[in-house]
């Protein structure tokens, strides 16, 4: 059975409230409207309970089923948008300048929203469905504020599922992985320190963009070297300032800023070793200093094998096109802060030919929601069957 | 005869005159304070013309003297502009204006300027004309070259110029100067990469123009260490170099470098326009990216003639007994136009055991003031006796 009936004659409404969640996006713990716009629809839906505020500017939402049991399984979709000048041109555009939902989660929350509606509705399952929208995914730590507001402590909850749109997947498509699908986002900056001086005496001064230049390029050996071939990592180098901008004066100092990413703990440990020792001592060879600020305060995303047995169970009832051993991806995911909490699975579905995330063009594909919003039901009536 | 007595009595004045330039350094053409004070001063002190508005924000003081049957014309310059830069000297002096500091000794050129000017109004000790030049923008802005171009030479019938600067390693009392080519010719270069900017967990799908920028910086060394003749001069500098975006996680599109090349000859000066030009293209095209080069020509050669260089080292052995060989400076400076357009010498003062000029703690030297303003004297004095 593909996608449920209810599910395919909601779509328009769905379609209608990603479109006005699209046009006010909100940056991170900045979602009040959105968050107003959530509660209130849960409230409308008949859910037994919803609570504003939880880890900052998120809300969650109960639905108890028929059956009157205990287990509880959980359901997020993040609210955030991004700092980003949206360039589509569509009628339901951003509404305001340097903002734009340019990942998607304004479809993620229409959808999950379809899909409270639908199970408020139907309420066919035994035990508790727990929405967790999210606040403040990009970058924000919204999954990590809402764990430790003690969401899953307090509404019991045994697992946890989520999903991603994923441009380039044909709609309709599921993709996911047992283990670690996501990379930890690591950010770092170093401080490269030298010897300020006149542009035309070098020899009195220490080249500290000569030597941040020949740093970025040592850090391409990490990747190229030192990793196992077979393991994956990435060491991007995004941001190179001199602390001065002229023409004829030798900086102090130079900054460099730029992210790691990794799928074991491993990997991420010999990157950040490398990187301290080949800044330290690039710049020593030089006469500078290089000090490196290492941030891993996030995790990988480890979906657990049962809950991706689940999740691909649910997904089959909708649609053939289920993969379940996807190759991983480089970008992160704080949804990584809940699968640590609770098992379960994170998965991907597709958003057809649009542009990539976090382009100024990307578009949420509105023909996804119904597979959205199936496999949350799906889910739902599969985890926690009515006896 | 050392050191002037008046200069020993005015030199408490002249300090406070130069701390207060001190403290409010003003950019390029943007002397207006500065201008404005200079002008007022040199109206106090008497002076029988004070033009402002030459060469945008220059100053032109004439002082005549006793008598004029010479009919000469000696002129004096200073500079009075600060660089863009973050002063860390912690004087209570300091720099008001963030981003703004005197790192060159201008305010000390300007304020020896004034206290000679005073001293002359009040003696007038010579046959013929003394014109004060304050000119504006030393600092890579040509000012000496606009109040040229805006007649100056001619307006007041200037025979000859005469010019002094700070040195910092150099006893305070003591000279240095070279007849000939003195201070290099000083050229701009300005170095946009283009690539392919994207997401940093997705390095295959960009262009990366850090990792082509920092490899061209690397490159652009080989300039003075292998294509350059090693018994001509030449320094190339990057002295700035920025991302076009500074967030954690995305690939900039664009990378621009800027800098200074030193050289004393044209073969030299033409070799490094050529070199930056390849090394820059090639590069960008190794990597797939593009480069755009734009290299601007700046001062010429600073040229010493040499019977005013021997003139300028008489009064210099007067007043304190010796005067060294300078070495080539392969600083720039604009008052290599001025003595494109008339006869005359530059010559270097001791600033004591200070930071380099452009070193954030860098100051004048205020001891230095007596021995400056002699020499300033002295040379109007001496090239301009009095019947």
């Amino acid at each position: 059975m593909p996608v449920k009936n209810r599910l395919a004659e909601m779509q328009e409404d769905i379609a209608q409230w990603r479109r006005h969640l699209h046009a006010h996006p909100e940056l991170r713990f900045e979602e009040h409207e959105t968050a107003g716009f959530v509660a209130e629809k849960l409230r409308e839906f008949g859910c037994d309970e919803v609570v504003e505020g939880v880890g900052g500017t998120g809300v969650v939402g109960v639905i108890r089923g028929q059956g009157g049991g205990n287990r509880a399984i959980a359901f997020r979709a993040d609210m955030d948008a991004l700092p980003i000048n949206e360039a589509t041109g569509a009628p339901h555009a951003s509404t305001r300048p340097g903002k734009m939902h340019a990942c998607g989660h304004d479809g993620h929350t229409a959808m999950l929203l379809g899909a409270a509606k639908y199970l408020a509705e139907t309420r066919n399952f035994d035990g508790s469905v727990v929405l967790l929208f999210q606040p403040a995914e990009e970058g924000g730590g919204g999954a990590r504020a809402m764990v430790e507001a003690g969401v899953m402590d307090r509404w019991n909850v045994a697992e946890v599922y989520g999903l991603h749109n994923w441009p380039g997947m044909p709609v309709g498509h599921f993709a996911m992985r047992p283990g670690p699908q996501m990379a930890a986002p690591d950010k770092f900056e170093i401080l490269v320190r030298g010897k300020g001086g006149h542009g035309a005496m070098p020899h009195l001064a220490v080249d500290t963009v000569l030597a941040a230049s020949q740093i970025v390029q040592a850090l391409q050996s990490i990747a190229s070297r030192n990793v196992d071939p077979l393991e994956n990592v990435v060491v991007s180098i995004c941001g190179f300032r001199s602390e001065s901008d002229t023409y004829n004066v030798l900086p102090d100092s130079v900054t460099l800023k730029g992210t790691v990413r990794t799928l074991k703990p491993e990997v991420q440990k010999l990157v950040r070793e490398r990187m301290e020792a080949l800044a330290r001592l690039t710049a020593q060879a030089h006469g500078a200093e290089a000090e490196l600020t290492y941030i891993a305060d996030r995790v990988v995303l480890v979906n657990d094998p049962q809950g991706v047995e689940n999740a691909a169970h649910a997904a089959r009832r909708i649609s053939d096109a289920v993969e379940t051993e996807m190759t991983p991806v480089m970008g992160g995911e704080d949804f990584a802060d809940m699968l640590n909490a609770r098992p379960g699975a994170y998965i991907f579905i597709g958003n057809g030919a649009s542009a990539d995330l976090h382009n100024p063009k990307y578009e949420f594909n509105d023909e996804a929601i119904p597979f959205g919003t199936s496999w949350f039901a799906e889910l739902a009536e599969t985890r926690m069957p009515l006896g | 005869m050392p050191v002037k007595n008046r200069f020993a009595e005015l030199h408490g004045e002249i300090t406070e005159w130069r701390r207060d330039i001190h403290q409010h350094p003003e950019i390029l053409f943007d002397t207006h304070r500065t201008s404005a004070l200079v002008a007022e001063k040199l109206r106090e002190f008497g002076c029988d013309e004070v033009v402002e508005g030459i060469g945008r924000t220059g100053v032109v003081g004439v002082i005549r003297g006793k008598s004029d049957k010479s009919g000469r014309v000696i002129g004096l310059r200073a500079d009075m502009d600060a660089l863009p830069m973050t002063e860390a000297t912690g004087l209570d002096y300091a720099s008001k204006t963030p981003g703004a500091m005197h790192a060159c000794g201008h305010d000390g050129h300007t304020a020896m300027l004034l206290g000679t000017a005073k001293y002359l109004a009040e003696t007038r000790n010579f046959d013929g004309t003394a014109v004060m030049i304050f000119q504006p923008a030393e600092e890579g802005g040509g000012g000496g070259k606009e109040m040229c171009d805006d007649g100056m030479m001619k307006r007041w019938g200037i025979h000859e110029v005469y010019g002094m600067h700070n040195w910092p390693g150099k006893p305070v009392g003591s000279f240095a100067i070279r007849s000939g080519p003195f201070f290099a010719a000083t050229d701009m270069f300005n170095i946009t990469f283009e690539g392919l900017g994207g997401h940093a967990a997705k390095p295959h799908e960009t262009v990366d123009t850090t990792v082509m920028a920092a490899q061209a910086v690397t490159a652009l060394q080989t300039i003075a260490s292998r294509n350059a003749d090693p018994v001509d001069r030449i320094v190339v500098s990057v002295t700035s170099f920025e991302t076009s975006s500074k967030a954690f996680n995305v690939i900039p599109q664009r990378v621009e470098i800027k800098g200074t090349v030193r050289t004393m000859s044209p073969e030299m000066r033409d070799l490094a326009e050529k070199r930056i030009s390849e090394i820059c293209q090639g590069i960008a095209a190794t990597f797939g990216g593009q480069a755009e080069i734009d290299y601007i020509r700046g001062y010429p050669v600073m040229e010493n003639h040499p019977e005013q260089t021997d003139f300028a080292i008489e009064v210099a052995k007067s007043i304190s007994g010796d005067c060294d060989e300078a070495p080539l400076v392969m600083g720039g400076e604009d008052f290599a136009f001025m003595l494109e357009e008339r006869p005359g010498a530059y010559i270097l003062l001791g600033n004591g055991d200070t930071a380099m000029v452009h070193h954030p703690k860098y100051n004048f030297n205020d001891e230095a003031i007596p021995t400056g303003c002699s020499w300033l004297a002295e040379v109007v004095e001496k090239r301009m006796p009095a019947a």
